[in-house]
């Protein structure tokens, strides 16, 4: 008896069902590698640090203690703080970092551009620059007599040096800047890659038939590229959610927590405190909340535009 | 008409352009002038260069056994790099051209499970990785990582850009699924895997928190190990720092210089 | 797909045999860890050779790992219950050593049987006391001194003995004199570091704990003095704001500012700028105003050595921390000529060393003078949750150093640290 599958790849009703079950099987062939060492090496170390979370104690006298982790949170100041910060930065950063590598992956994909290769390695300098070097530097730079402000006053954009690193309001938007100068080239990379794997024609044809520059851009590229900007723009979610390099070298979470992230806090909890091992978990897990229900927001509406 | 506004355009682009090639590159031109100053200097703000590299660079090498991390980072970096490709473009690919609602789920899944903060799972991992043996060894370095969400996704997005066509014909020509893998979608996925590389790579190079809990011989110190315990200092020397770091970053440059050619290269094998 | 998992199963076997022959080290070799390339690490390696001398078959791998990692590893090694692979002997800063020594009973051997550890000064003794057992050999004393630049102060006229004995109130009339003759900030500042309020709160023989570990912050007079000398010293203009350690050294090393409050192993990186040979003076702390019981003396920093119980080269680490750092005072000599660290084995004060004049201080028995303040520090109870307390109060220096309450700072600081130690 032959089963019946639901193949989108047509044919006939038996070669239907035939082709639909080596395509399970292939299907599962592919994936299995990847699952099963993520069986091992994701899904165990999650299942523990979950019941660990739902331990009490310091150090390792820890024992049940239900949700009260949990209740913790809400009466944490530290940890609200540390939450709205980090919310801030990723309403702020991701948005204008994804636009940014969007704009420059487009303007180097013009293959008479002179430079290119130039522009493009320039822009991913940033990411591989070292994060010991590159937070000395921006704490260098930024110092209230460093190269910015110098820069800012000798282009009469302020009258009085900025305190970036003492000041907790410029502390963020420093941070903020520092991340979108690491990894703006290397969202660029994902759309550029992405870019070249546009059929060329494509344009030739929409250019033919009239349709200006801004038109092909907006309903030809931003299309097409649909799949990658929301690849980047959940990394980038994660990423900047689980903010933590940049907070810990150069302001290190400071001025007075201005800059204190959830993956601060946690480093916090594990490392420098009494260590909470059950609590500090509890913490991780909202960042996967969080992640998840922006995630969820983003992949609907990615689907909505359709 | 569409001449002066395709001079205006060019204008806006070479500016812009240029901007952010200022703005990317000053911090490495301070990071090469360091490495020639001495710490002092360095501090002070100095931006030209001095003649103390070759001071720093013996410095270094007094400090830290530089080939042996060298060996161990690259080893660990190309290792992690060629199986993280493989079984998670294998993964990626899976997912995208084989649709089954039960391994819907388990994707969504899996980018939920991308969120989880390395520090929740650190513990685990090690009690399990030291139960096995496997303390202080590169192997535990690696296998944590092969398989990654992150690259698993990535090439899942990219896979949705190549056309069904192209499989269902060679499936039409008699080829095996693995060999379509290899012989059509590889080949036609290369800017992909050239970015995917890329980005493996410095994952693996630069990785810091996972190799400084499983390592503990100071024979299996990776790069970044070394950096770190130069900068914990009272008195950090800055010059020597600046100076492994630079090598640090030579890796990663070099590869990118090598592979960015592939993102221009077009697909191979056309859709006509 | 069976290929390939007998393929995967004998590769594993091969490598769980392989790592196992790596495990089994030769019988006397002792691995330590600590940080810091310039002194802690030459220290223990001078130590190191010493004792290899007299023994030689016993091989001693210093390892430098900076002293957060440390901290990670040892912390998740703690916690997973795993104790291959961790060293025979490691350096904890002695703040942090009730974290490891509460959090992780019978990690650490208990080492006042087979030291005797009334040799060290008893403020580091006690910070790695729990339960009547002493588990550190004490290393480098981070007792504090007032480091100044003699030229800038003999600008505005005052003379080096013009700082003995003095409270803090006085020496910040002194900074706003030198502001005003020289244009030079007497401090610089980090918010992210609130090293100068402990010091000054342990000077009056207080911590942020009472006796039997309550938390002790809204009613603590010298920790409420210290924060408003902190407020005063920025309400007088005389501090310049910085971030990060080397914006902190860099400002008093290159001559921006005009002295810096430290523990003495600070005298290695001021050192560091010979030219400035002669213009620098050290003092002794100012005391806090209005206090009973301020002194002069208090502590920043300092760390001990710590062997951890699950060693299997236990009984020759003990021997070795026993033969050279509890009884080689020449060592001592080396490692403050060398390194500039001031140790903790009141012995090791009747060295040459010790007894000399520094030309960089203007030819003043500095050490001398670190030693007999060394003995004269309050001793106080660092507790488990120093770092919160610590942290809590990073929290709170911008809005002091604004000029904002010192009580409501107080009452922040207290709300939260008490939410955190539950």
């Amino acid at each position: 008896m032959r089963r019946r599958h639901v193949c989108p790849c047509g044919g006939t009703k038996s070669m239907r069902s035939k082709i639909a079950h080596g395509e399970q099987i292939n299907g599962w062939l592919f994936v299995m590698p990847a699952l099963a060492l993520l069986g091992i090496f994701l899904v165990y170390p999650i299942l523990w640090s979950l019941w660990i979370s739902l331990q009490v104690g310091k150090g390792s006298n820890l024992h049940f203690g239900g949700f009260a982790n949990i209740l913790r949170l809400f009466g944490d100041k530290v940890f609200l703080h540390a939450l709205t910060n980090t919310c801030v930065f990723f309403v702020v950063q991701v948005p204008i970092m994804i636009l940014l590598a969007l704009v420059f992956a487009v303007m180097l994909n013009d293959a008479k551009l002179w430079g290119r290769g130039i522009f493009r390695t320039a822009i991913f300098l940033p990411c591989v620059t070292s994060l010991v070097a590159y937070s000395a530097l921006f704490r260098s730079m930024f110092e209230s007599d460093g190269v910015v402000n110098n820069g800012l006053m000798a282009l009469h954009l302020i009258a009085e040096p900025i305190q970036w690193l003492t000041d907790p309001f410029w502390a963020k938007v420093m941070i903020i800047l520092a991340i979108t100068w690491r990894w703006t080239g290397y969202n660029m990379i994902f759309y550029l890659a992405a870019l070249q794997n546009i059929d060329q024609s494509i344009y030739e044809a929409a250019r033919i038939d009239g349709i200006p520059a801004r038109a092909r851009f907006f309903r030809l590229t931003i299309p097409l590229l649909k799949p990658v900007i929301l690849f980047t723009s959940i990394i980038s979610t994660i990423g900047t959610l689980q903010l933590f390099d940049e907070v810990n070298n150069i302001t290190q979470g400071g001025p007075g927590d201005a800059t204190l992230t959830l993956s601060l806090y946690i480093y916090n909890l594990t490392f420098q405190f009494m260590p909470s091992f059950g609590y500090s978990a509890t913490v991780s897990y909202v960042i996967v909340v969080l992640v998840a229900i922006l995630s969820f927001l983003q992949f609907l509406i990615a689907r909505d535009k359709k | 008409m569409t001449g002066t506004s395709k001079i205006t355009r060019y204008a806006i682009v070479y500016s812009v352009l240029s901007a952010a090639t200022f703005v990317s590159i000053f911090p490495f031109y301070w990071m090469i002038v360091g490495a020639t100053n001495t710490s002092a200097e360095i501090v002070k703000g100095k931006t030209s260069f001095g003649g103390n590299l070759l001071a720093n660079i013996e410095r270094l090498l007094e400090q830290v056994d530089l080939g042996r991390v060298f060996l161990n980072s690259a080893g660990l970096a190309v290792a992690g790099t060629l199986l993280t490709l493989l079984v998670s473009s294998l993964a990626g690919y899976g997912f995208e051209m084989f649709r089954s609602r039960i391994r819907e789920r388990i994707f969504a899944l899996l980018l939920l499970l991308l969120s989880v903060p390395f520090a929740a799972l650190m513990v685990p991992l090690f009690i399990m990785v030291s139960s096995a043996g496997l303390a202080n060894t590169f192997v535990a370095v690696v296998l944590p990582s092969i398989a990654s969400i992150f690259i698993i996704f990535y090439f899942r997005q990219a896979t949705k850009a190549f056309p069904g066509e192209l499989r269902d014909a060679a499936r039409i020509d008699g080829l095996r699924e693995w060999q379509i893998f290899l012989h059509v979608y590889m080949p036609a996925m290369r800017s992909t895997y050239a970015a995917a590389t890329i980005i493996v790579f410095m994952m693996s190079w630069n990785n810091f928190l996972w190799p400084l809990i499983v390592l503990q011989t100071p024979e299996h110190k990776t790069i970044t190990l070394v950096i770190s315990a130069l900068t914990s200092a009272y008195t950090p020397d800055f010059g020597v720092i600046l100076v492994a770091t630079i090598l640090a970053t030579l890796p990663t440059l070099v590869l990118f210089f090598v592979l960015q050619r592939q993102f221009v290269a077009g697909m191979l094998g056309s859709v006509k | 797909m069976k290929k390939l998992s007998t393929r995967w199963g004998s590769a594993f076997g091969c490598l769980v045999i392989g790592a196992g022959m790596m495990a089994s080290a030769s019988a006397s070799e002792l691995t330590v860890w600590c940080w810091d390339p310039d002194f802690n690490v030459p220290a223990m390696q001078d130590a190191a050779a010493r004792y290899t001398k007299l023994h030689p078959d016993v091989k001693i791998t210093v390892n430098n790992i900076a002293q957060n990692d440390i901290k990670q590893k040892l912390q998740t090694q703690l916690l997973a219950n795993v104790t291959d692979g961790l060293p025979d002997i490691v350096l904890i800063q002695d703040d942090n050593a009730q974290r490891f020594l509460q959090g992780f009973p019978a990690a650490f051997e208990p080492l006042s049987d087979a030291i005797d550890l009334k040799k060290f000064a008893p403020y580091k003794v006690a910070a790695a006391t729990y339960n009547g057992k002493s588990y550190s050999v004490p290393f480098d004393s981070g007792v504090t001194g007032l480091f100044y630049r003699s030229d800038y102060l003999a600008a505005a006229g005052y003379k080096p003995a013009d700082l003995q004995d003095i409270t803090w109130d006085q020496l910040i009339k002194i900074g706003k004199d030198v502001k005003a003759k020289t244009g030079h900030d007497f401090f610089d500042l980090d918010f992210n570091e609130a090293g100068l309020v402990r010091a000054m709160m342990q000077s009056a023989g207080k911590w942020f704990f009472t006796a039997d570990g309550q938390l002790d912050i809204i009613d603590n007079a010298p920790l409420k003095a210290a924060l408003e000398t902190y407020s005063k010293l920025w309400k007088a203009d005389i501090v310049k704001p910085v971030s990060g350690w080397s914006a902190y050294t860099g400002a008093f090393t290159s001559g921006d500012v005009a002295a810096v409050a430290s523990g003495a192993w600070m005298t290695g990186t001021i050192k560091g700028s010979p030219d400035q040979s002669g213009k620098w003076g050290v003092a002794p702390l100012p005391k806090l105003d209005g206090i009973e019981g301020a002194t002069h003396y208090s502590n920043w920093g300092g760390s001990s050595w710590y062997v951890f119980s699950s060693s299997k080269q236990k009984t020759t680490a003990t021997d070795f921390l026993n033969t050279v750092w509890a009884g080689d005072i020449d060592f001592y000599q080396g490692i403050l000529i060398n390194q500039g660290a001031v140790g903790s084995l009141l012995a090791a004060r009747e060295g040459a060393a010790y007894k000399a004049s520094d030309p960089f201080f203007g030819g003043a028995p500095v050490w001398e003078n670190f030693s007999n303040w060394l003995g004269q520090i309050p001793s106080v109870d660092y507790g488990t949750f120093t770092q919160e307390v610590n942290s809590a109060i990073q929290a709170q220096l911008p809005s002091i150093a604004k000029g904002g309450s010192v009580d409501e700072a107080l009452k922040a600081i207290n709300d939260r640290v008490s939410q955190q130690i539950q």
